[in-house]
């Protein structure tokens, strides 16, 4: 995955990144080798639906977790876009995958990426 | 090191009238609370977690590896005329 140098660019590679993506999850660790239990359950809530999704790990560089921080204002990760629209953190996922939202936001947005 | 007691403050100390359960689990560095605020009232999820993290600015990262969060607007306590319609019938 390409990766800009400096710093100003993350929101514009954040705001590629969500456009291009139906799910995006920026996590610890990369796909299928999550590194932190919180981003291990939301890639597997995408396993079991059968969705794709793309990752981009925050360790992947040290200037992404304070842009990131910033460009979502949400102090933790892993942090979830679908649509190319924020949904919130792990336990918003869960929740929302407990109840259908989850499911009905995946459907609702699949047209438009 | 932060204890649940100075967690569970700072969330009602920012939430005034929330109720608020805090406990930690894997670990006393992962935390995770329930809060039921009147202030959540018509905002998302987004919203009511963005509230709650920001009661605790400073301490997720370091002293918190983790805050998992649940939350729920709060009803209002039930209207006393309510009550008393109820006795009347």
């Amino acid at each position: 995955m390409t990766q800009p140098t400096e710093q100003q660019n993350w929101t514009e590679q954040f705001e590629k990144d969500v456009k291009e993506n139906h799910v995006f999850i920026y996590a610890k660790g990369e796909k299928n080798a999550a590194m932190c239990g919180f981003s291990h359950r939301v890639m597997q809530v995408f396993d079991q639906l059968g969705v794709d999704y793309a990752v981009r790990s925050i360790f992947s560089d040290p200037e992404i977790k304070p842009a990131l921080t910033a460009f979502t204002n949400w102090p933790t990760t892993p942090q979830i876009f679908i649509g190319g629209k924020f949904v919130g953190g792990c336990d918003i996922v869960m929740e929302m995958y407990q109840s259908g939202d989850l499911q009905k936001l995946i459907e609702e947005t699949k047209s438009a990426s | 090191m932060v204890s649940i007691e100075e967690v569970r403050q700072r969330i009602e100390q920012a939430l005034p009238g929330a109720r608020v359960r805090v406990g930690t689990f894997s670990g006393d560095d992962h935390f995770e609370a329930e809060v039921h605020a009147p202030q959540f009232a018509g905002k998302s999820l987004v919203e009511q977690h963005r509230m709650v993290y920001a009661a605790v600015d400073g301490l997720l990262g370091d002293a918190m590896h983790a805050l998992a969060l649940k939350t729920r607007p709060l009803e209002p306590a039930p209207h006393p005329t309510t009550s008393e319609s109820r006795r009347r019938r």
